[in-house]
């Protein structure tokens, strides 16, 4: 059952438009000692990628890359991991809720570099795609950051006349030099 | 699967020698086991049960088994793309949508086609259709991505890669 607003209402509401260009704070993704050789064979034995241009030296530093370089969307994940010296998350959740989902209370959620919610009541969450664009792999001992900004919503009237939100995030991951590794765009269906 | 010496040694596809409708050499992988999937939950420290934890998938939230991360495919398909381009070509940008599941018994073919062919500043583009294909035909990940491929005699093709300013977003 859908949460949209009556036909005649729409659901790209003023306060909704006032999200669109809204960023979030720009946050460091890696941590203080940046990217390292141990994090890269635990990542790239995971996609089965035995590309020597992310172990062997001697022939990364030949290509035109000039050194060791990740996967081309390593970057996006490495914020993902638990900072050292934090409370364990895992235990907390199941101490919390012994049937945790492993997601719900998992995540530490400090909000730090996080978007705003878009003010609408519609709730469900459903994925519409992803795009990613490259410009340039991120090398052993670069620091990572990233910035989230929300690119675009727009509405679209479904077949019962309801309404639905199409919110898509574009999260920019750049280097210690400021220079642009990666973009990913994020395209949400909020019904 | 690719070797790590087939990459060390593979030759440039250049630009010229492609036209609309060429298939790239496929990328075959699995069959998918749950050791697959939770060295991937491992790696990105993704600690959702439904992709490890078979009896929480099945019998708490109802699924056929535990599942492939979405993640994960999102990972291999620029994996694939920038094997496509090695050497000197770059794999620009690549969309996609997650549709049939990846269960563990799966086999996975990561593909690309040729939709469209055109230069721009003096650069190769190829648009192409791209996806996975599981062993029953279902595709897994139906996406488009532009690549950019060497000219023979054109112009290096630039890193940190800029695109022009015709086709940026």
């Amino acid at each position: 059952m859908s949460n949209a607003p009556a036909s005649t209402e729409s659901a790209l509401t003023p306060a909704v438009k006032a999200m669109i260009g809204v960023a979030a704070e720009k946050v460091e993704a890696s941590f203080d000692w940046g990217i390292e050789r141990e994090g890269l064979r635990i990542f790239t034995q995971a996609i089965m990628d035995p590309d020597p241009r992310y172990w062997d030296d001697a022939f990364a530093k030949a290509t035109k890359f000039g050194g060791i370089i990740t996967p081309p969307i390593y970057c996006t994940y490495i914020g993902r991991r638990q900072r050292p010296g934090a409370d364990d998350p895992v235990t907390r959740a199941f101490k919390e809720n012994p049937n945790s989902d492993g997601i719900g209370g998992v995540r530490t959620g400090e909000g730090k570099g996080s978007l705003p919610l878009v003010p609408t009541p519609l709730k469900r969450i459903l994925n519409a795609g992803n795009e990613i664009e490259l410009r340039q792999y991120p090398k052993l001992g670069d620091r990572i950051f990233s910035q989230a900004k929300y690119a675009d919503i727009k509405e679209r009237v479904q077949k019962d006349g309801s309404r639905m939100l199409v919110v898509t995030t574009e999260t920019i991951y750049t280097n210690q030099n400021d220079e642009v590794l990666c973009i990913l765009r994020a395209s949400q269906i909020r019904r | 699967m690719t070797t790590a010496q087939e990459l060390r040694e593979k030759k440039q596809t250049y630009w010229d020698d492609v036209s609309v409708g060429h298939q790239f050499a496929p990328l075959i992988i699995g069959p998918m086991t749950p050791t697959h999937l939770f060295r991937w939950s491992a790696a990105i420290e993704n600690w959702h049960r439904i992709h490890y934890d078979q009896s929480f998938a099945i019998y708490h939230e109802g699924l056929p088994n535990i599942l492939g991360q979405g993640s994960w495919k999102q990972s291999i398909l620029p994996r694939y793309l920038k094997d496509l381009c090695l050497p000197d070509g770059w794999p620009w940008k690549v969309s996609f949508q997650h549709r049939a599941m990846i269960v563990p018994g799966d086999t996975i073919t990561v593909w690309g086609a040729v939709t469209k062919k055109y230069e721009e500043e003096g650069l190769g583009f190829l648009d192409l259709d791209v996806g996975m294909r599981l062993q029953y035909d279902a595709e897994s990940c139906p996406g488009r991505a532009t690549i950019v491929l060497p000219i023979r005699g054109g112009k290096p093709i630039p890193y940190p890669f800029v695109p022009p300013k015709k086709l940026a977003n």
